[in-house]
């Protein structure tokens, strides 16, 4: 589906309902840096995964990526330009709550989410993603030209067919105008953090879980890239929202942690 | 001089076997390339992968892969191949591998395929099978399930044949390919894994014959491809409610069997044609001017036809719409009755 | 049930890519999966993607070891497959058919 929601930028979703629908509540799918929807959560058996704990599943190539518009000034890019995208798009799909599941900057965008609307995620997974900052290093004037980390992502994704790299550049430069900071974390929604144990992006990610009253999974012997399809990931997200999804019903406030 | 030769019946008598129509092309493309080394198999993905529907599968490895290979993908260009391999004196069986992909091909088929007999006064024939997966019934996406027999048919110098089961599937192939003119041999997508018994032996009706498939007498339901099955299914309904339907198996569509459709509807006296195509300047209208012009007298009520609809082929979930359902078949064939 | 055994090579993951390391098999030999059913997680320098399975059938032979690079076109998995069942082509679907079809149409013989 396409929706112009945020007006100036004509967004790419998805809403993918299981075959036996079992929980209500569906599940926000929020892709990283350079990807989309399809490469890093159908692809990777997220969506399969899903639907057969049978979950409904929403969610958008993020702007700047996929199938949606990519604008190239910075400036539509905050983070809070995103928050207003997926609060759009949830409006129009009439779903009040979500678990929000985000990998990498898609975790920071869920984080921001829960952040500024509590009422509307029921709970957060923040995958591949720590509080340390992502561009540390990086001359976000021709982010990819150096050898820092976000240097290497970026020279990957900006290479992969239908990237826009002036896009992605302004998006990074969107997303470091508002460095992240872990306080105050958002209250309400129990929090997951999850890792490769070799994502050197994703470093203090345990830390961050214990800041939040969260829990933390590692991904034995995967990186940031490679997490992401990881049976042990998926299934630690589906049990942890498993956890929460049967016994409440909507408008009752869960327990923080 | 009395030679005493010692007779197995049972080894001379042609072996049936049950088999699947993809099964059944693979048992008779194996036969052709046994018998003539000048028989060639090639097309997209017919060689190492054995086909997107499997009906090449082991043939490159058992004949090697001079005679079956894969080639680009490049519609036009497999069949300009085949012109140049049949001028030099080689049987070409090129496969297209999805009936709407064969419009890139059109040029070819249309310009050279079929004329270059008849521009060199029979001194290059074309003995060119086209393979073409073809017709709908498998939910696939945009340009995998069209009917092109109406193109074909009207293209003089092409001969156009369309199987129904394995065992047709099988004697069909064996006349196509060892015609010396060119036959577009149009494989029906919908029934490749339909299994049923195949005389292992050789063709004895003519090219150009239809078959009875049932034998009935309020009516005649003409068809070919996929829509012979649902015709019998028609028919066995029908016979629930004492109408008794014959189901004529048209197969060769040109040359077309005006004497068999004649012989069926004057014994009848009505005439339901079926096909996927699109009604308009379809196949159907072919078959009901031949009924018309040869059986008028016998006529009890006008020719129908049920066909597709004049819409460009829909999107898989709205196949079973689109084909002629059981439903309209049964319809037509009322109004044949209270006519 | 007679099975027939069908090898399943590693497929084209686009963008030119020629090969693809093996991070974890989803199944085990002697295992019977369903098509479509995770079967292996690849990662390729570009992303990691999980292969489904194209077969119906019991596992066989995984030819190649979790960390091991596999090229392209190389065995990737042999299944055993019922030597009968319609396997579908790589377009499209198996044709289903209803052993009674549904009608509304009645017909009433002609008088003649």
């Amino acid at each position: 589906m396409t929706a112009n929601l945020a007006g100036d930028v004509t967004m790419r979703y998805v809403d993918l309902r299981p075959e036996e629908p079992g929980e209500a509540v569906p599940v926000l799918l929020l892709h990283g840096f350079g990807t989309t929807f399809d490469m890093n959560w159908r692809a990777t058996g997220w969506t399969q995964a899903l639907a057969d704990a049978g979950r409904r599943v929403l969610g958008p190539d993020l702007r700047g990526h996929g199938a949606t518009d990519k604008p190239t000034d910075s400036g539509s890019y905050l983070p809070e330009r995103f928050v207003a995208d997926l609060v759009s798009m949830l409006d129009e799909l009439g779903a009040d709550r979500v678990d929000a599941v985000g990998y990498s900057m898609g975790a920071r965008l869920a984080w921001e989410l829960a952040l500024r609307h509590p009422a509307r995620v029921r709970s957060l997974v923040l995958g591949g993603f720590g509080p340390r900052d992502a561009f540390a290093g990086t001359d976000l004037s021709d982010p990819g030209s150096g050898d820092t980390p976000f240097d290497h992502v970026f020279r990957t994704v900006a290479a992969l067919p239908g990237n826009d790299p002036a896009a992605l550049a302004a998006c990074a430069r969107g997303q470091a105008a508002r460095p992240f900071s872990a306080d105050p974390p958002p209250v309400g929604a129990p929090v997951l953090l999850a890792a490769g144990a070799r994502d050197t992006l994703a470093a203090g990610a345990e830390d961050l879980a214990s800041h939040c009253g969260g829990t933390y999974v590692e991904i034995p012997g995967r990186d940031h890239a490679n997490a992401v399809s990881s049976r042990a990931f998926k299934r630690s997200v589906v049990e942890f929202l498993g956890e929460r999804a049967p016994a409440r019903g909507p408008g009752t406030a869960p327990p923080v942690g | 001089m009395t030679e005493l030769i010692e007779r197995d019946d049972a080894a001379t008598e042609p072996p049936t076997v049950e088999l699947s129509m993809q099964q059944a092309i693979n048992r008779a493309l194996r036969v052709l390339l046994a018998e003539d080394p000048a028989t060639l198999v090639f097309g997209e993905d017919v060689g190492a992968l054995g086909g997107v529907f499997r009906v090449t599968d082991g043939l490159q490895k058992e004949f090697g892969d001079q005679r079956v290979f894969d080639t680009p993908l490049a519609e036009s260009a497999i069949m300009g191949m085949a012109v140049g391999l049949a001028m030099n004196g080689w049987r070409p069986v090129p496969e297209l591998q999805f009936d709407g992909f064969a419009y890139p091909a059109v040029d070819q088929i249309v310009n050279q395929v079929a004329r270059m007999n008849y521009r060199t006064r029979g001194a290059a024939p074309m003995p060119i099978t086209l393979r073409l997966p073809s017709f709908g019934g498998i939910q696939a996406p945009e340009h995998h399930g069209e009917s092109l027999e109406a193109l074909f048919a009207h293209t003089p110098g092409l001969k156009v044949a369309a199987p129904s089961d394995a065992a047709e599937a099988y004697s069909l192939l064996l006349q196509s390919v060892r015609s010396d003119d060119p036959v577009v041999y149009m494989e029906p997508k919908a029934r490749y894994w339909d299994r049923g018994p195949v005389e292992l032996r050789e063709p004895t009706d003519p090219i150009g014959t239809s078959r009875i498939v049932r034998h009935g007498r309020h009516a005649t339901l003409i068809a070919w491809g996929a829509m012979v099955h649902r015709c019998l299914k028609v028919a066995e309904l029908a016979a629930e409610d004492g109408v008794d339907l014959e189901v004529l198996d048209l197969r060769w569509l040109k040359p077309i069997d005006a004497a068999g459709l004649a012989a069926s509807v004057s014994r009848t006296r009505r005439a339901v044609v079926v096909h996927e195509a699109p009604l308009t300047a379809g196949l159907g209208a072919e078959v009901a001017a031949l009924v018309t012009e040869n059986c008028f007298r016998d006529l009890a009520a006008p020719v129908q036809r049920v066909t597709g609809f004049d819409v460009p082929y829909p999107a898989g979930p709205l196949e079973p719409q689109y084909l002629p359902t059981i439903d309209r078949v049964l319809f037509a064939v009322q109004r044949t009755l209270e006519y | 049930m007679a099975e027939e055994n069908v090898t399943f090579t590693l497929p084209d993951l686009g963008e030119g890519l020629v090969e693809a390391t093996v991070l974890e098999w989803q199944v085990a030999v002697g295992d019977r999966v369903e098509r479509n059913a995770p079967l292996v997680e690849v990662e390729t320098t570009k992303s990691a993607v999980v292969i489904p399975s194209p077969k119906e059938g019991r596992i066989v032979e995984l030819h190649a070891a979790e960390d091991e690079v596999v090229a392209v076109g190389a065995p990737l998995v042999t299944f055993a497959v019922a030597a009968d069942a319609p396997q579908a082509g790589i377009v499209g679907r198996v044709p289903t058919e209803e052993a009674r079809p549904a009608r509304r149409v009645r017909l009433r013989p002609p008088a003649d």
